[in-house]
């Protein structure tokens, strides 16, 4: 289960959030930790360049994407590296929505499409499409496959 | 919005509204919309006729809307930003979506938007039906199928849906500005139920693609209506029906991805959508269909839809091995998975099926599903391999036996891969990656080469995802090979039948035994699993030197288990100390390795030791991090769990923590690195007091069970003692007798001169609960101890011996006088009732003469006095102890006979009945309490309980069990608590963070502080001193193999506790009540911390002269200009009370003093 997406500016306001299987009552703190692993450990870091973090039996998987530093929280078989393999589908098809890495006025800017690409990728706490033609072509509502 | 923007700062929604060309765009709408709208009505030739009359309709309605919106919006421009605004767009903009101009808009400003708010509100879903149905732009229909399965998925509580944004705002409000008005949830749910089903279902193949996206909007809907659930599954089985047989099919689907026919994609395609729509919904096991369909799915030549079947078949193989086993075929050729998780999926199914009971009939089946899982261990990809490995070792989830672990040991150090004789299939698939390597691999090899081959490489890696991953692996092994170890099946292997192994595999015994040089693995050793092993732990070391802190905690995890306890661990040890100088480790990661420690020990008893002698280095390296009551869980646990043979050491360990030095430079050098005390900051300065504070109390309850000394079991005659009141010779005695006792006295007697207030406080108490557990000569030499202290005389003669760590000893040399006189006051009652008791035998003696039943009668009522005064300070077996010294048992035993009085008919003395109903009360084992009612207190019983000795003591409630017990079963998938109180209140609120969940944030907040401040009463474990400072010793949850609550002791203390600075009062406080129980009031007497405050004199009232938020749970906040009465003043604060509760609930607390004009 991929219990939260989570994009945040460098300054740690919150961009886009995806809860699944998260109580209302948990998000708050999982905002604030996440926000707070990002700010320290975040800072002078590669672009794309992947953080590791955990708690109970919870992974975490964290990095920045341009301007952008993205989370994502998993558990089950969403272990680190299944999460390293979501954060690279998410990545990748960011950059392909902004056309490079993206600075935050980017993101914004495609705001929309990013949350479409988010749709196809992350659906209901599950992984779905990784490779960045198919979300690509499911974005503009074409089919996975094109006939 | 209003609650959307916040004058302090930006909002989401300006930052993306703050785009230059989303006002020209808006602008450019109202024209658009006032200019178009005739024309709307006459569009809808389209559509089905049915529908054109309400389309009409609707149409005429819109119309209207937004000309009137457009007329507004000219009055009064603004950026369409609100909810409001966009959700009206989006009606003025549907009308005319056959323009180009309104697609664009609707593209590019305000369905971007609308994506900001976490949920859509149902009165939009009319105008995206409307859009869904006339629009053909691709992106516009994109948007409504995003937008339709949010309304699907909304669970109707608003802000509670998955998806997180800026509160939309109420729907209730925006009924007034929807022109349809009143639109429900359960109006347009329908409807769009039904649009899109009939869509979805649809064969059309020009719009495939359209019937994809319907597809999955309609499996966002929420899976508790049953109607909804039948709906769906028929459209996804119809569907299934027409795409899943790919038998003819198949081999043009696989080998011809992109150039395909058309009739076969779209086929693919659909197959793609109904299995991931499958496995959305529940799992229905029982159902052949079900499976069956989802078997098909593994032969599709989507990716996706592989995975996805994988993924159903291997949650159904967990429940039931057997029909898959059956439904599936053979599975060889299913190692060229692309996707990733899809080979995760299958490794957990080969694991389930090979691991059946119920397929016990077919070793075939299963050695195909072993093999399979064999073969996965080589797979390229890290992820996989590491799946397969904890498949190996019998790791799913974190319900397996401890038989399924050690199998899974055995396993991985016995069996050997051999690949299929021909393996055409491998070589095309997974396999031709690794060519160099396959000729080699395909010799048979041992697993475990091959997995400590593969854990190496991963450990040299630089991603941190695998360093982390290869830790936890690491960290599997160890808790199966302990498996292994617990279960004595590490050196047997004749449970299975295991192929005789290869001669370059020494027997695995031979690691359990191996002492010397385990680091030396040169070539020669690599043929060994120790020596494999051994190499392997040697990369798992370096790997601590990861900059990032999780992966460190994770290697040390994994040290941990892969300890053994035949080995030195000085090196684990000396690794985890340098680890914990590092300020970086946050408090629960540190929490979460004690944790793996509990739980090493729960695999390991041997390990007790070893184990304590780690926690001690988190005592004295962090104080300030961990949590105290885990730790002492763990001293605890430890303690009992050493056994006769390691009960001193595991003592031992403990008290190390009283030899810590005052955290002060310039303290005691003796002390090796390990044992220095890291604690700079007053924060860990205090946690580190609280932690000895906490040590003297465990060792003053435990210090007897540990030296297995008990007064009830002495022989010695207390007269023997009365003759070595030298004091030299004394404690020579005590400690040639009992070393493990003595030294916990000395230890318990230096605390009592050079701790802070507090600890003295609860050395002395420990000391007397020693003194009087134990026999002679330990109960003289405390109460010599203690005498001295009282007068203070000694103090000048220690004072020179120890540093003083600066704080006011007290004026009567240790400032304990009052404490210690009712103390005394027992060991006196007990020693003269002695000496009565020997001079009346000498006369009997003497004369010759029998006891009388007048003489018998007074001795037993001055021992049931004693024994009632004796309870009133710590917990003992009532009907074995016996305060007149082991002479009086022969005479009480008459006496007892003759009156026919039970041996421990003590039940009526208050505080024992209180603390051992206690007791019973936490262990909640309703038949024991009757039990232990009817035959009186067993007092191995009420021991055994005290001590946890029992698994019901897990059952008790106490806050640190709990954790352990969550940790134990790997639970936890709840937030963690972020201590930084930074970051969850006053972080600089440019956020829209703080904004956008105003509404949970504030309810939330009151809720926890509500909980916080309660924690008097129920203390809470937080690592953090200031939630835990004042409600440890008040609530009084130590874990003693004693008692849990020695009402007596837990009463005195915090009334001490809690108000130290009054020392005169407290002193006239406690005399009082100190002097209550001889005059047989008990120990309720003892005066709630209330009485005190009213007795402690006559507050003063005082004025808040500003305003004051409180740091901590002990602090109160103030508003300027009100009235509190001041209780008393402490080290630059007032403790203080209002009049009636602040906005936080808090009636009390401590404020500075300058904050207050007295």
């Amino acid at each position: 289960m991929i219990l939260a997406v989570l994009f945040a500016n460098s300054d740690g306001n919150i961009l886009i959030e995806r809860f699944h299987g998260v109580p209302a009552e948990e998000r708050l703190h999982w905002r604030s930790f996440l926000v707070k692993l990002g700010s320290e450990n975040l800072k002078g870091s590669k672009n794309e360049e992947l953080h590791v973090a955990s708690h109970k039996s919870v992974s975490i998987v964290y990095t920045t994407v341009g301007d952008v530093c993205l989370y994502i929280v998993g558990k089950d078989e969403y272990d680190e590296l299944a999460l390293a393999e979501v954060i690279f589908a998410i990545t990748s098809a960011v950059k392909d929505v902004c056309g490079k890495p993206p600075t935050e006025r980017l993101f914004l800017d495609k705001y929309g499409r990013i949350c479409l690409c988010l749709d196809e990728i992350v659906w209901k706490g599950v992984l779905e499409n990784t490779e960045k033609d198919r979300v690509r072509r499911l974005i503009r509502l074409k089919p996975p496959v094109e006939p | 919005m209003a609650s959307g923007q916040d004058s302090s700062g930006t909002t989401l929604m300006d930052l993306i509204t703050s785009d230059p060309s989303a006002a020209p765009a808006a602008g450019a709408s109202s024209q658009q919309s006032s200019s178009s709208a005739g024309g709307v009505s006459s569009l809808l030739g389209k559509p089905a006729a049915s529908a054109a009359d309400r389309k009409s309709r609707k149409g005429t309605l819109m119309q209207i809307q937004s000309e009137t919106i457009s007329a507004a919006k000219a009055l009064n421009p603004v950026k369409p930003v609100s909810y409001a605004q966009l959700a009206r767009s989006i009606h003025e903009l549907a009308a005319t979506c056959d323009q180009k101009s309104s697609q664009r808009q609707l593209v590019n400003s305000v369905f971007p938007k609308l994506a900001v708010y976490n949920s859509v509100d149902p009165s939009v879903a009319p105008s995206l039906l409307m859009l869904h149905q006339q629009c053909e732009d691709r992106n516009v229909l994109r948007y409504v199928y995003y937008y339709l399965a949010r309304i699907l998925s909304d669970n109707g509580s608003q802000g509670l849906s998955a998806a997180g944004g800026i509160p939309t705002p109420n729907w209730d409000a925006l009924a007034d500005i929807d022109a349809v008005g009143g639109v429900t949830r359960a109006d347009v749910v329908p409807r769009i139920v039904d649009q899109l089903s009939a869509e979805s279902s649809s064969d059309d193949v020009e719009f495939h693609a359209r019937r994809l996206a319907a597809l999955k909007a309609l499996t966002s809907c929420s899976t508790n209506s049953s109607e909804m659930m039948e709906k769906l599954n028929e459209i996804v089985f119809g569907i299934l029906e027409k795409v899943a047989d790919t038998k003819q099919k198949r081999k043009k689907g696989i080998f011809t991805k992109q150039g395909g026919d058309k009739e076969s994609i779209i086929r693919s395609n659909l197959q793609y959508a109904s299995l991931s729509a499958l496995r959305r919904l529940p799992l229905d096991p029982g159902n052949p269909a079900f499976l069956h369909r989802a078997v098909q799915g593994v032969e599709f030549s989507d990716p996706v839809a592989v995975r996805h079947a994988l993924s159903i078949i291997s949650e159904i193989a967990a429940k039931d091995p057997y029909s898959v086993a059956m439904a599936l075929g053979a599975l060889q050729d299913i190692l060229h998975l692309h996707d990733v998780l899809a080979r995760v999926y299958l490794a957990k199914l080969c694991h389930s099926i090979s691991r059946a009971r119920v397929l016990d009939q077919r070793p075939d089946i299963k050695s195909q599903y072993s093999s399979l899982l064999y073969q996965l261990l080589l797979d390229p990809s890290d992820r996989v391999c590491f799946e397969a490995i904890n498949c190996v070792l019998g790791k799913v989830d974190n319900s397996e036996s401890t038989e399924d672990r050690a199998g899974g040991w055995i396993r991985l150090t016995r069996e050997i891969l051999k690949l299929p004789e021909a393996p055409s299939v491998a070589s095309k698939g997974v396999l031709s990656k690794s060519s160099e390597k396959s000729s080699k691999a395909r010799r048979p090899q041992p697993l475990i080469k091959l997995v400590m081959r593969r854990l190496e490489s991963s450990f040299r890696s630089f991603s941190r995802p695998v360093l982390h991953a290869a830790a936890r692996v690491v960290q599997e092994m160890g808790k199966s090979r302990a498996a292994a170890f617990a279960l004595g099946a590490y050196d047997e292997g004749a449970t299975l039948d295991v192929e005789s192994l290869d001669s370059d595999l020494e027997n695995p015994t031979a690691e359990a035994t191996r002492k010397p040089n385990p680091l030396s693995n040169g070539h020669g050793g690599m043929d060994t699993i120790a020596g494999l092993l051994a190499s392997l732990m040697e990369v798992v070391r370096t790997t601590v030197a990861c900059e990032c802190v999780y992966v460190r905690a994770m290697v040390i995890k994994a040290l941990i288990w892969m300890q053994n306890p035949h080995e030195s661990f000085e090196e684990l040890k000396s690794i985890i100390a340098c680890e914990l100088s590092d300020p970086a480790w946050p408090s629960s990661l540190l929490n979460d390795v004690l944790l793996t420690l509990h739980a090493r020990f729960k695999a390991t008893p041997d390990m007790a030791v070893t184990l304590l002698e780690i926690a001690r280095i988190f005592a004295t390296k962090v104080p300030g991090k961990i949590d105290a009551d885990v730790l002492q869980l763990l001293w605890k646990t430890c303690l009992v769990g050493a056994g006769p043979d390691g009960k001193h050491t595991a003592l031992k360990a403990v008290t190390i923590v009283l030899d810590l030095p005052p955290p002060q430079p310039g303290s005691m050098s003796v002390l090796t690195s390990v044992d220095m005390v890291s604690a700079s900051d007053p924060k860990s300065a205090m946690a580190l007091q609280r932690l000895v504070q906490a040590a003297v109390w465990f060792l003053g309850e435990n210090a007897n069970y540990a030296a297995s000394e008990y007064a009830w079991e002495s022989a010695t005659p207390p007269g023997t003692a009365l003759m070595m009141l030298d004091a030299d010779k004394m404690v020579a005695a005590a400690s040639s007798r009992n070393p493990t006792l003595a030294s916990a006295l000395t230890r318990l007697q230096r605390c009592a001169f050079s701790g802070s207030w507090e600890i003295r406080i609860a050395a002395v108490q420990a000391l007397t609960t020693i003194a009087i557990r134990s026999g002679e000569p330990y109960r003289l030499q405390i109460y010599e101890f203690l005498h001295a202290l009282a007068l203070g005389g000694m103090q000048s003669n220690f004072a020179e011996l120890q540093l003083s760590n600066g704080e006011n000893q007290g004026a009567s040399g240790t400032g304990l006088g009052s404490l210690i006189s009712p103390m005394l006051k027992v060991l006196d009652e007990m020693y003269r009732a002695q000496d009565d008791l020997a001079r009346d035998i000498r006369q009997h003696d003497n004369s010759k003469q029998e006891w009388n039943d007048e003489e018998l009668k007074k001795l037993y009522e001055t021992h049931e006095r004693l024994l009632d005064f004796v309870s009133l300070f710590c917990f003992v077996p009532k009907s074995k102890y016996l305060p007149l010294g082991p002479t009086s048992a022969k005479l009480i035993e008459i006496y007892r006979n003759q009156h026919n009085i039970s041996a421990s008919g003590g039940l009526s003395d208050p505080a024992v009945a209180t603390g051992i109903s206690d007791l019973m009360y936490e262990s909640k084992e309703a038949h024991k309490e009757t039990t232990a009612m009817q035959s009186g207190i067993d007092p191995d019983l009420a021991m055994a309980w005290a001590a946890g000795l029992e698994d019901d003591a897990w059952a008790n409630n106490a806050p640190a069990v709990d954790k352990v017990k969550d940790f134990l079963a790997g639970a936890g998938t709840d937030a963690p608590d972020v201590d930084d109180e930074e970051y969850m209140n006053s972080r600089p609120s440019v956020g829209y963070d703080d904004m956008w969940a105003k509404t949970i944030l504030e309810t939330y907040d009151a809720e926890e502080d509500d909980g916080r401040y309660s924690g008097g009463s129920s203390p809470e474990s937080t690592g953090s001193v200031e939630t835990s400072i004042s409600s440890h010793f008040g609530g009084m949850n130590y874990p003693s193999l004693f008692s849990s609550k020695p009402s007596s002791h837990g009463t005195s203390q915090q009334t001490i506790r809690e108000e130290p600075p009054s020392y005169s009062t407290s002193v006239l406080q406690r005399k009082e009540s100190f002097e209550n129980p001889l005059a047989g009031r008990g120990g309720r007497s003892f005066g709630s911390h209330e009485d005190d405050d009213k007795s402690s004199g006559n507050p003063q009232s005082g004025k808040a002269l500003y305003d004051f938020t409180a740091g901590g749970d002990d602090e109160l906040s103030l508003t300027t200009g009100e009235e509190v009465e001041i209780e008393y003043e402490v080290d630059g604060w007032y403790y203080v009370k209002k009049r009636r509760p602040g906005r936080d609930g808090k009636m009390a607390g401590l404020v500075p003093v300058l904050y207050v004009s007295s």
